[in-house]
C-alpha cells in the first residue's frame, strides 16, 4: 500500500514517517512540505537521517496514494478531504478538522463554519478502543487530539459503568512542549518555555467538544503547559452517586480495556510506579490508566497518560489504519519506551 | 485459582505454598498464601517503617 503524509515536516508528519518507515504493509512513497520542500527529511528529523531517501516536496505536487495522511494545521484538511476521498483512497486526518460530529461545533471551538458538514457523518474518530468495528469499513479516519484521547480513554470505563452522577466532571491537564508543533512561537522559545508550569485554555479548550462527544459526560477541562517535550497526563474528578471501593474500579476497566493492545491499566499498591507517568510511555503507543477512589468524598480520580506525539496523535493513526487494512493493530507499534530516560 | 482480595483479578495457585508471598499480576499487591486447598490469599502484613521492630 502506497502512502503520502501531507505535512510531513511537523512534529506528528516526522512520527508518522517513523512509524511508517517500519510498517512491512506500508511504503512512503512521498512527504510534503512547503517550507523544507526539496530538502532531505533527516533536515527536518535527525532521527530519520539515512532511514529514508525521501525528499520532501511542496504540498502542490501531491500525487494521489492508497493512503494519505494529513498531519496539516486545523482548518486545512476541510478542503483538501472531499478531493481525496473522490479519487479513492483512504484518509487519515490527524488534524481537528473532521472529529466533530456536530457541524455547530466548528464555529464554537475552532472558529469556523465547516464547509462540508455532509461528509462529518462519515468519518469514523480514530480511537479503536471505542470504534474499532466502524475502523474495518472507514474511509475517513479523523485521529483524536492529544488531550482529548489521555481524557477519554481515563474516563470511558466510568461512563459507561452508571456510577457517575450528572454533575460536570473536571479534567486537568498537562501537556510537554511539543504538543504545540514545531513553528517557533515566543511562547515556545527555550527561555520562556522551559519550567514552566503555565495554565493555558482554564476554560473553553477545543478538545472539550471531543471529550463530550466520545464519552457523553459534561466535561471542564483546564490545561496547563509543563516542562517535558513528550507526554501528556490527563488527571480527571468524576463525581459519583456514592463511595466505590477500588475493586469495583478494577472491574470496570478490566471490562472495558480487558483485551486491548495499547491500553495498560496501572494502579499498583508497592513500589515506585503506581500510577499511569508520561514519561515512560515516550515513544510507545501505549496509554496508561489509573484511578483512585476517594474514601471520603464520592467521587473518583482518573487518570489517563500518554504521549502527545504517538498514541495523541501519529501512532493512533498507524493503529485505527491496521484496523482498516485487517492487519495485527501492533503492527509497526511494538517500541516497549526506554527506561531510565 | 483465587481472587485477589485488592483488584478481584484471577490469581493461580500454581504451586505456590502456605505462607508464600507474592505480587497479584495485576495490581502489585502483596499476597500471602493463607491456604492450598482450597487456594486462599489475603494482602501479606506489610512492614511499619521501624522494620518491625
Amino acid at each position: 500500500m502506497k502512502a503520502v503524509i501531507v505535512g510531513a515536516s511537523g512534529y506528528t508528519g516526522g512520527e508518522l514517517l517513523r512509524l511508517l518507515l517500519r510498517h512491512p504493509s506500508v511504503e512512503v512513497v512521498q512527504v510534503t512540505s512547503d517550507s523544507m520542500a526539496g530538502k532531505p527529511v533527516g533536515r527536518a528529523h535527525p532521527n530519520l537521517r539515512r532511514a529514508t531517501d525521501l525528499v520532501f516536496v511542496p504540498h502542490a505536487a501531491r500525487q494521489a496514494a492508497d493512503v494519505t495522511f494529513l498531519a496539516t494545521p486545523h482548518g486545512e484538511s476541510m478542503d483538501a478531504v472531499p478531493g481525496l476521498l473522490a479519487s479513492g483512497g483512504i484518509v487519515v486526518d490527524l488534524s481537528a478538522d473532521y472529529r466533530l460530529r456536530d457541524p455547530a461545533a466548528y464555529p464554537r471551538y475552532y472558529g469556523r463554519e465547516h464547509p462540508h458538514p455532509d461528509l462529518l457523518a462519515s468519518a469514523v474518530y480514530g480511537l479503536p478502543e471505542l470504534h474499532r468495528d466502524a475502523l474495518r469499513t472507514a474511509d475517513l479516519i479523523a485521529v483524536p487530539g492529544c488531550i482529548a484521547t489521555a481524557a477519554t480513554l481515563a474516563l470511558h470505563p466510568l461512563a459507561r459503568s452508571g456510577l457517575l452522577t450528572d454533575a460536570p466532571v473536571v479534567v486537568d491537564a498537562k501537556s510537554g512542549s511539543s504538543a504545540s508543533g514545531r513553528e517557533v512561537a515566543v511562547a515556545g522559545s527555550h527561555a520562556e518555555r522551559s519550567g514552566v508550569m503555565r495554565a493555558y485554555a482554564l476554560t473553553g479548550h477545543r478538545h472539550t467538544a471531543e471529550i463530550e462527544q466520545e464519552t457523553g459526560l459534561r466535561i471542564a477541562l483546564s490545561c496547563h503547559a509543563v516542562d517535558p517535550v513528550r507526554g501528556v497526563l490527563a488527571t480527571c474528578h468524576a463525581p459519583t452517586t456514592r463511595r466505590i471501593e477500588t475493586k469495583e474500579l478494577w472491574q470496570a476497566y478490566r471490562a472495558a480495556y480487558g483485551p486491548e493492545p495499547f491500553v495498560r491499566i496501572v494502579h499498583e499498591s508497592e513500589g515506585l510506579f503506581r500510577e499511569p507517568e508520561p514519561k515512560w510511555l515516550a515513544g510507545t503507543n501505549y496509554c496508561e490508566v489509573g484511578f483512585a477512589p476517594d474514601d471520603r468524598l464520592p467521587r473518583v480520580v482518573a487518570l489517563g497518560a500518554l504521549d502527545n506525539l504517538v498514541k495523541g496523535a501519529a501512532g493512533n493513526a498507524v493503529q485505527s489504519l491496521n484496523v482498516r487494512l485487517g492487519l495485527p493493530e501492533a503492527t509497526a507499534l511494538d517500541f516497549l519506551g526506554l527506561h531510565p530516560l | 485459582m483465587t481472587e485477589c482480595p485488592e483488584c478481584a483479578a484471577s490469581v493461580e495457585s500454581h504451586e505456590k505454598i502456605l505462607g508464600e508471598v507474592f505480587a497479584c499480576p495485576e495490581c502489585g499487591t502483596e499476597l500471602e498464601v493463607l491456604g492450598t486447598d482450597p487456594f486462599a490469599v489475603q494482602p501479606a502484613p506489610k512492614e511499619a517503617e521501624d522494620w518491625g521492630e
